[in-house]
């Protein structure tokens, strides 16, 4: 089978989008955009000044009062326009998303639907933003209301898993109830959002309203450090979304920061054994592992854990890995050279600290890719509770498989996390479900399902360290994030 | 002359372009059928297929866009789909009773593809299930027109 093409092999340098124009960075600082499955070199980016973030922030200001003037149903008719353009560019999307990210065509295509998604709730803003009031709800004749009002300049720091969806957890509902934003890509993936912009750009949003600036440091400090700004977004790792958290409260900002995470997948011993593995698969090799969402710990309760063990891996070993632009490929390549000698760094730890190896995926090549930043499935048996790969966030396709002999070994276990972010459970037994689901501690609860990746409607959550902030993004929450409540008391004489 | 390329199945998604190469496949044989001169008795059956497959195509490419989301993303594993890669080398000259037994042959076999996909998918995504469960009834019904030819 032919690998997909691309839609463009060499995207040059990366542009900002700034006031309804596409700028060229001043910046002398440039990095290499490379596709993680050949470390072609596909693009440059710039890390763009703290001049030019201050740039887009004073356009957005500026374009924020007209905007929160415009009616809410003609901001959400902007949506529809982006969602119809969105579909028309469905499959090129996904393919840059592959190509600069390196996950499988199928898993962009779901990325590209969950943009989608998102648009399609923001664009219901007429519903989602109305008030509330009560006649005479202060006293006889004085009549009370709320009014739910954006405030101003909102912005977001993006991570590299998602390139597509992540921006569209928020923007589209900050800029829907009447805010302006500005989006900060990743500067390992900035070609999904670039393309992206162009599409927002088509879509018709005033000039200022949604601004796309690439960098890193300076880029984010400015945004941190502008009182201009009335709140941000952030997702990656737990020390960036804990300074983020603290730097934003500082200067007065809203914000919401998703860090890391140690997701748990238990099995119960009635768990249905060939659904549970397959389900399971593609939660710890989803995306490389590389999901906030991805499972990493696997917790046999019972004895469940050697048919599950022996069925987990064969299963494993059948896994394609390849480009993702290869559509048989079950499993591409982490993001850089970094990321992969970190995991390799972390499956070395394993075997130091005792674990069973018993898929190794360090040294796998993959025809015609022997460059790429591929690392196999990887299994370690024998992990106890206090090694590091069964406590540490490794975001690679290595499983720690654990053996606990009851349920509540296994959310104890889960409760000794510093995260908080996903779990799930696979069992036929509603007691066990809702026992879990009542006491994990965490955002997000599967049941029989791996990847707990709410849907647009409803919020992202995270508990613990994987979350700082009270207000998630998607739906109601996001909604609520982006506007603050205004009480009217009304008399007259 | 037209080439399909059909994939190894080890996601829905090659599952679906699998499909779509079928049809594909199946639109190229059925348009070239029904400009060949020997076979005009049967051209106005051959342009209905053509626009019933052109149809399909893009229902499957509907699925393909709206079914797919990261939780039923599982691996499909231990399938050998070469069974179902259909004979596309139409044999040249063939009069009308040929070259239908021919197509009929594409349409079984299409419907073997659709028939057990249609059981896999049943696992992830219902709708999709249904969607081929009825292609493959219609490949059926293609089948004995063609025969009837």
């Amino acid at each position: 089978m032919a690998v997909l093409s691309e839609v463009k092999k060499d995207w040059g340098k990366v542009r900002n989008f700034v006031n309804g124009e596409w700028v060229d960075s001043s910046t002398g600082k440039w990095l290499d955009v490379k596709n993680p499955a050949t470390t072609d070199t596909i693009a440059k980016v710039p890390l763009s000044t703290k001049a030019e973030m201050d740039t887009a922030i004073d356009a957005a200001q500026e374009a924020w009062w007209a905007w929160r003037e415009t009616p809410p149903v003609s901001r959400a008719r902007v949506m529809f326009n982006l969602k119809q353009i969105m579909e028309r560019e469905f499959e090129n999307i996904a393919r840059i998303i592959t190509q600069e990210q390196g996950k499988t065509i199928d898993d962009a295509r779901g990325e590209t639907r969950r943009c989608i998604e998102n648009i399609e709730v923001a664009a219901g803003i007429t519903t989602l933003q109305m008030g509330y009031n009560l006649e005479d709800g202060a006293a006889a004749n004085i009549d009370e209301e709320v009014i739910i009002s954006p405030l101003g300049v909102f912005g977001v720091i993006c991570p590299f898993n998602f390139p597509g969806m992540v921006p569209f957890w928020f923007w589209p509902y900050a800029v829907a109830t009447g805010n302006t934003f500005i989006v900060k890509p990743s500067e390992q993936v900035p070609l999904t959002t670039q393309y992206m912009f162009k599409l927002i750009e088509e879509a018709g949003f005033p000039p200022g309203v949604v601004n796309l600036v690439n960098g890193r440091e300076d880029a984010v400090s400015a945004m941190l450090d502008s009182n201009k700004v009335k709140g941000m977004s952030f997702v990656g790792s737990t020390p960036i979304a804990k300074w983020i958290y603290k730097r934003g409260g500082e200067t007065g900002k809203r914000v919401q920061a998703q860090g890391g995470a140690k997701n748990s997948l238990v099995a119960m011993p009635d768990a249905k054994l060939d659904n549970t593995v397959n389900n399971m698969l593609s939660s710890f090799y989803g995306c490389a592992g590389q999901r906030c969402l991805a499972g990493s710990n696997l917790v046999a309760v019972g004895d469940i854990a050697d048919p599950l063990l022996k069925k987990f891996i064969e299963a494993s070993k059948k896994l394609k890995v390849g480009y993702g632009l290869d559509e048989s490929s079950n499993m591409g390549p982490v993001i850089s050279e970094a990321a992969k000698k970190k995991v390799l760094g972390y499956i070395d730890q394993g075997v130091k600290d005792g674990a069973k190896l018993l898929i190794d995926g360090r040294n796998i090549k993959v025809p015609g890719y022997e460059k790429g930043y591929f690392i196999g499935p990887t299994v370690f048996d024998n992990v106890t509770p206090d090694m590091k790969i069964a406590k540490e966030e490794i975001f690679g396709p290595v499983v720690s498989f654990l053996r606990m002999k009851q349920l509540d070994d296994a959310i104890e276990f889960i409760h000794r996390s510093p995260f908080g972010n996903a779990a799930s459970i696979y069992t036929q037994n509603g007691r066990w479900a809702r026992d879990f689901r009542y006491k994990v501690q965490c955002g997000n609860i599967g049941i029989n399902v791996g990847i707990v990746a709410a849907m647009a409607y409803f919020p992202f959550a995270g508990y613990k360290n994987s979350f700082f902030g009270s207000l998630h993004g998607q739906g109601q929450d996001a909604v609520s994030f982006y506007t603050d409540r205004k009480v009217v008391i009304t008399r007259w004489f | 002359m037209f080439q399909c390329e059909f994939p190894e199945c080890t996601t829905f998604g090659t599952v679906i372009r699998f499909a779509l190469e079928l049809e594909k496949g199946a639109v190229a044989v059925y348009d070239e059928m029904s400009k060949d001169a020997k076979l005009t008795a049967g051209a106005e059956t051959f342009r209905t297929l053509v626009a019933a497959h052109k149809k399909r195509g893009d229902l499957l490419e509907y699925t393909r866009r709206e079914k797919l989301n990261e939780m039923i993303q599982e691996p499909i594993q231990d399938l050998d789909s070469r069974q179902y890669i259909p004979d596309l080398n139409r044999p040249q000259g063939a009069d009308l009773k040929a070259a239908s037994k021919f197509a009929a042959a594409i349409e079984q076999k299409s419907a073997s593809f659709y028939g057990d996909m249609s059981k896999i998918a049943g696992n992830l995504l219902s709708e999709a299930a249904r969607i081929m469960d009825r292609m493959a009834k219609e490949n059926l019904a293609n089948k004995a027109k063609l025969e009837a030819l």
